[in-house]
């Protein structure tokens, strides 16, 4: 009887491990248009990233949308993206919230940047100010690739954040930087911000 | 902090003055605001009595809770909230009273 009772409970647990593999949820479907762009919280709309490129969910108020790519080829290899609202600093003046953003950005991670490359561009057909930037975490021998652009919705400064974090040696992948460059080109605004109707 | 700092020009808009609270002493407080490049007054209070009377020390707990304050040009208390201050309610309700004095 024990011996029936142990098989069964055997039988049980393989049977919960050979289920069906969990099927991947795709959480903006919903709001997904035929066109393939989505319209978030109905006030932004875009492309999402191609897979593997998912959706970060967000508990903070430091980003408005977030989607992030991991890899498992060696550590770190992930690379994220994310539009801001309030990016850090204050100055309504591009080259005066560059080093303001700067002396925030991935301070928890304890990286040394290097001087921001800066390059004027457009968004939305406005004046923009691109950053790109290399930082390094010597002691854990990490390097990470940045760009920053920084953007106007009405009279404030918005911006896009993407980052790809890799160890030392290896080489940066350049495809996930078109990813986030196509995320920006596909980015509009589908009302005035909340600044803009006060 | 640094979200009234950015909000600094909408807050002269509508006519308000931003000032921060702190326990701190003064020369914390001067280090505080000039690493993060706050151009708004940040009063001392290493005493604690404005926090206690605006009810920012909760029963039974050693420490000051965050609150935001708005005040009006009469004294009075028109808003106020614990916690995270909530910008977007912050400046609707700074913009309503701006309406109301221009008004007067």
């Amino acid at each position: 009887m024990m011996r029936s009772l142990l098989l069964g409970m055997v039988v049980l647990l393989l049977g919960a491990c050979a289920g069906p593999a969990p099927t991947t949820v795709d959480p903006l479907a919903a709001l997904r248009r035929a066109d393939g762009t989505v319209v978030w919280q109905e006030e932004y709309l875009f492309l999402t990233p191609p897979a593997p490129w998912s959706l970060v969910s967000i508990e903070e108020d430091d980003y408005s949308i977030a989607f992030a790519k991991e890899c498992s080829d060696y550590f770190p290899c992930q690379s994220a993206m994310a539009y801001a609202e309030e990016p850090f600093g204050y100055s309504r003046d591009f080259y005066k919230r560059v080093p303001e953003f700067f002396k925030r950005f991935l301070w928890a991670g304890r990286v040394v940047f290097g001087e921001p490359q800066l390059e004027p561009a457009t968004f939305d057909g406005r004046p923009a100010l691109v950053a790109r930037v290399e930082g390094k975490e010597r002691v854990k021998q990490q390097k990470v690739s940045a760009k920053v652009v920084f953007a106007r919705r009405g009279e404030r400064v918005v911006g896009f954040y993407y980052t790809q974090w890799r160890p030392e040696h290896v080489a940066y992948d350049p495809l996930d930087e078109q990813a986030f460059d196509d995320f920006v080109a596909s980015f509009k605004f589908v009302k005035p911000s909340f600044y803009e109707q006060l | 902090m640094e979200g009234h700092q950015r909000n600094l020009y909408l807050y002269d808009r509508f006519n308000a003055r931003v000032v921060g609270v702190s326990r701190n002493d003064v020369n914390t407080l001067k280090f505080w605001s000039d690493e993060l490049e706050l151009t708004f007054p940040i009063l001392s209070n290493p005493v604690g009595h404005i926090g206690m009377w605006f009810g920012s020390l909760p029963p039974g707990y050693p420490m000051f809770s965050r609150k935001t304050v708005i005040i009006d040009r009469q004294g009075v208390i028109r808003y106020m909230r614990n916690g995270t201050p909530d910008f977007h309610d912050i400046l609707r309700t700074l913009k309503k009273l701006n309406a109301e004095e221009v008004k007067s």
